[in-house]
């Protein structure tokens, strides 16, 4: 890596996105000018709906006056001012009076009929003998009198009509206060009988200066990572895709930088854009928001030390999206389409940005661990002036974040190394001419699109099954939902794709021997593998804890199956379904790839996906990285159906059994703490020495000399001539 | 005959394409070429001349065979490979918010050279390729013709003993394609190993020393013009060129697709 590359490409491009007046309209024209014009049409609407009246149609209120000692309820044509807590809002009530008279109507259904129909926002009718029962009542006051409620209708269908009705019913609810009052002093009582006493508030925030943090919290991290995205992504696209258009892309190419150095060249550019953006735009946003809504009383200013944690969040957060939009980019052919890769992006993205916006959603480990979601939430205990908790998690954020960033800065080289990519033709999808050519071009083992297009119909089709399905009240329907989903969801398309896209279904399943001793190997390392895998089973359960409900009715439900039924369904179905999709159809395609351990990690998370539950998705994701690669390295499907098989009913066993024999064989507790509701602890010494037989297990099969895809042959050659020659 | 500086054996490149499924873009070809030679990839629209200067210029990777530049492997030792050419395409473009100057100085500083002898060389090619006066001129506001000698100029800036010129004069005036010839032709007196592609008969015929006519992949014949014309019995290379692609169209059949069967094609 020469890094005078990376800054003669970083000034190049930043010389280049600066001579660019667009960009440069964008990134600090728009922000400048946007915000305040937003703020000023904010405030003409807030405005304007402050002066939108409500239309109130009162039904039988002409009773009331009839009735002594019932306070004043209107005053003309309106509601009393004294009924507002702010005098001058009785304007924006605009009351209609109607009156029965004679005629026999249901004065309910027609006040119903007159919100339905929008002659008014609400509706507030009394019955006919409202205001003489009130009076009665208030001259001898009992219990067992009733009073009819006046009913007040609204439609929850029109904005305008909720609104009405939160008015109104500030008013009958002061109004009703006031003949409670009215009614005690009559009966020589005084009204704080009714009250005796007030709720005294206040809002420890003010002293820190911090008072509309838990709002400004919210609000400012959401905003940084949208704008520290949109800044990133228009630069992306016109590094990558519109260089490409340009043709100037390929004139890098041949020079002698290296890929890498083109994309960190690419990748500074990118991020200083979007933090550029991003500091701007929340610049704007903030003083625009700060005159606007500071004044106000629920938000407050933002917390003094906002800006300094926001500046240094930034520079993780840009590099993140930065490296994701120069993948994304790099793969576009052209400025127009790379421009609608943005929409999936957001889409991805934009529940990991919302989620901790949710009610109750606070910083824990396993919040922490979920990318982007992890720094909105670091990022909020800091402004809302949590240090200690923000502290607490720093770490597992920090170490999240930066993988997430090496990965896409990698998937971003990856990009600029696939000349498939760089060079892809200008040729238009046509799904019917690729399946006609998947079809006439069979070769014996899938092509990596094959592979990854059979992995998206299994998560498809588990999707809609799953859904389909109503979820699975008894363990007969447990059974039924087992089978289903093995059979007709994960089987049957991967054999249907075999015998239509593979000429070799036996070199396509690894359906060859492995021999014996590869099958005893996996068997062992199935058992030398569970008190690891209950280890780290508990860890995730304690991480991301399961439901007690789901848990209990899995339990049940399994417990009650007869034995075969739960062997069948638990651990020969799946071994078997399973393998053969994701250790046999997906990683022959994706071996194609020519590298082993990326093709073993992308069929291993197309097998952790194809699980219902967070929990089980990442165990199986772990399990399907170590099943893969005693796959690949027996060159044989066997020793995964074994592995895979025996680890199942291990697994199902130890709920099942252990907890019986521990209470029957005490002296069982040398080997194992306890099992409880995440699974088995075992005594860390047992622990050790199992996962170092389970090690022991896993270099032999490192030891065996494996069989090599074409292409992963080709790169080792290359690789080899590289190192010798160079 | 000096030592080849490019060496290329048995060169196979495969696309997958979806309207015509496997498409061998080269198939076995193999050429040599010596420094103050000219040599030319002479074929029609598809034959492969793309394909296999994008392999030389470490732009796409072989699917079977070895090309080699002055002794390194272009998969192998892609970035010394990209050291030792300067490579020129119909497709390269030059940046349209940089100017000439800054164009050429860029391409000079990603090959490591001082800031002095880059001003030198940088003065010293300018005033050679003319370009004097669009030295602050950008690249949106010039004409093809200012384009091309800008892009000669970034892949002379290093003095590459390889240059590789891919359909370089598509696209320019007569003029201008004069002008890029002749440049081409000074280039082999200084010793440069030159590979030109073209599908133009008279531009090989003037320019180049050895020629290779290139049919959907395949090497028809090569050699000095002479030798062709004496081994083929054609005085003229155009009817050479017709006589060779007939012929080869008639024995492999031509449905005009440049798709080869992928069984034939397995190297």
């Amino acid at each position: 890596m020469k890094w005078s590359n990376v800054r003669w490409i970083l000034a190049r491009e930043v010389r280049d996105q600066l001579r660019d007046r667009r960009t440069l309209f964008m990134i600090t024209v728009l922000p400048l000018l946007l915000y305040p014009l937003l703020g000023t049409v904010f405030f003409q609407i807030v405005q304007f709906q402050r002066r939108q009246t409500t239309r109130v149609l009162v039904v039988g209120a002409a009773s009331l006056q009839e009735v002594e000692g019932i306070p004043e309820l209107f005053s003309g044509r309106r509601f009393a001012p004294r009924w507002f807590s702010m005098p001058a809002r009785a304007e924006q009530l605009e009351v209609r009076f109607w009156e029965p008279g004679g005629r026999r109507l249901d004065m309910r259904a027609e006040a119903r009929r007159a919100v339905l129909a929008g002659r008014c926002d609400v509706a507030v009718c009394f019955a006919p003998d409202f205001a003489q029962r009130l009076g009665r009542f208030r001259r001898q006051i009992k219990a067992d009198w009733e009073v009819p409620s006046p009913d007040i209708f609204y439609s929850t269908a029109s904005e305008k009509s909720q609104v009405g009705f939160v008015r109104v019913h500030e008013v009958l609810q002061r109004w009703k206060d006031e003949i409670g009052r009215k009614n005690l002093e009559a009966a020589g009582l005084p009204p704080k009988v009714a009250s005796p006493f007030e709720l005294a508030t206040a809002d420890v925030a003010e002293s820190t200066g911090r008072r509309g943090a838990a709002f400004w919290s919210k609000i400012l991290p959401v905003l940084l990572l949208v704008w520290a995205m949109t800044g990133a992504f228009y630069p992306a696209v016109d590094l990558c895709a519109g260089e490409k258009e340009r043709g100037t892309l390929e004139t890098l190419l041949a020079s002698p930088a290296e890929r890498s150095e083109i994309v960190l060249g690419k990748l500074a550019t990118i991020m200083l854009f979007s933090m550029v953006t991003a500091v701007l735009n929340l610049a704007s946003m903030g003083v625009t928001g700060w005159l606007l809504l500071g004044r106000m009383d629920p938000f407050g200013a933002p917390p003094p030390l906002a800006a300094l944690w926001l500046a240094i969040a930034l520079v993780p957060v840009s590099g993140l999206f930065s490296a994701l939009c120069l993948a994304l980019a790099a793969f576009a052919r052209s400025t127009k389409e790379g421009q609608y890769y943005l929409v999936p992006l957001l889409l991805v993205t934009m529940p990991l940005v919302i989620l901790p916006m949710a009610p109750g959603v606070e910083v824990t480990l396993g919040n922490s661990l979920i990318p982007v979601t992890g720094v909105v939430l670091i990022l909020r205990a800091l402004l809302e002036g949590n240090y200690l908790e923000a502290l607490r998690f720093l770490a597992p954020v920090v170490v999240v974040t930066l993988v997430c960033c090496t990965l896409a800065v990698r998937w971003a080289i990856e990009q600029f190394n696939s000349e498939t990519v760089l060079f892809r033709g200008g040729e238009r999808l046509d799904v019917a001419l690729w399946v006609r050519h998947l079809l006439a071009d069979r070769r014996p083992t899938p092509t990596v699109a094959a592979a990854v297009s059979c992995g998206v119909v299994i998560l498809v089709l588990k999707f809609f099954v799953s859904f389909a399905i109503p979820a699975p009240g008894s363990s007969e329907q447990f059974a039924v939902l087992c089978g289903v989903t093995q059979l007709a969801v994960i089987a049957a398309p991967v054999l249907l794709m075999t015998a239509m896209l593979t000429t070799s279904p036996r070199q396509t399943l690894l359906l060859r021997s492995s021999g014996l001793r590869g099958l005893v190997a996996a068997v062992a390392l199935a058992f030398f593998l569970q008190p690891a895998v209950h280890g780290v089973r508990g860890a995730v359960m304690r991480l991301y804890p399961l439901s007690e409900e789901i848990e209990r009715s899995l339990q049940a439900m399994v417990g009650q199956l007869p034995l075969w039924q739960i062997v069948l369904l638990v651990a020969l179905m799946p071994a078997v379904c399973e393998e053969l999709a994701f250790r046999g159809f997906i990683l022959s395609g994706l071996r194609h790839l020519g590298h082993k351990w990326r093709a073993i990690i992308y069929s291993a998370l197309f097998f952790g996906l194809s699980h219902a539950l967070l929990q089980q998705s990442i165990l199986a994701t772990l399990l399907g990285v170590l099943l893969g690669y005693v796959v690949v390295q027996t060159g044989s499907l066997w020793p995964g159906v074994a592995l895979h098989g025996v680890h199942n009913i291990l697994v199902v066993a130890a709920g099942m059994l252990l907890p019986g024999w521990l209470e029957r064989w005490p002296v069982l507790g040398w080997a194992i703490v306890r099992v409880d509701q995440h699974g088995v602890v075992f005594q860390w010494p047992v622990v050790l020495l199992s996962t170092l037989l389970a090690a022991w297990v896993v270099l032999w099969f490192h030891r065996l000399p494996y069989p090599r895809s074409p292409e992963e042959a080709r790169r080792e050659t290359i690789l080899r001539a590289a190192q010798v020659d160079g | 005959m000096c030592e080849p500086v490019i060496e290329v054996y048995q060169l196979s490149k495969y696309y997958s394409d979806l309207r015509r499924g496997r498409l061998v873009a080269l198939d076995r070809i193999s050429f040599r070429a010596a420094p103050g030679q000219i040599f030319g990839l002479l074929g029609p629209n598809g034959a492969g001349k793309t394909t296999a200067l994008r392999i030389l210029s470490t732009l796409l990777e072989p699917s079977g065979g070895t090309a080699k530049v002055n002794g390194y492997d272009v998969v192998a030792h892609s970035s010394r490979v990209r050291r030792l050419i300067g490579f020129v395409s119909a497709n390269t473009a030059v940046y349209d918010r940089m100017t000439a100057w800054e164009t050429v100085e860029y391409f000079g500083r990603l090959h490591g050279i001082d800031s002095a002898r880059l001003r030198e060389r940088m003065e010293e090619l300018f005033e050679r390729l003319q370009m004097n006066d669009i030295r602050d001129l950008l690249g949106a506001k010039m004409s093809s013709g200012m384009k091309q000698k800008v892009s000669i100029a970034r892949a002379l800036v290093h003095d590459p003993p390889v240059l590789i010129f891919d359909e370089a004069t598509v696209g320019l005036d007569v003029l201008v394609a004069r002008a890029l010839l002749n440049t081409v032709m000074e280039l082999r007196g200084q010793g440069k190993c030159i590979l030109f592609s073209t599908h133009i008969m008279r531009e090989a015929e003037k320019l180049c020393d050895r020629i290779a006519i290139l049919h959907r992949g395949h090497i028809l014949a090569e050699g000095a013009l002479e030798e062709l014309r004496d081994r083929h019995e054609q005085d003229d290379l155009e009817e050479l060129f017709f006589h060779l692609i007939c012929r080869h169209d008639a024995e492999y059949g031509g449905d005009g697709s440049g798709a080869v069967p992928s069984g034939r094609a397995t190297a």
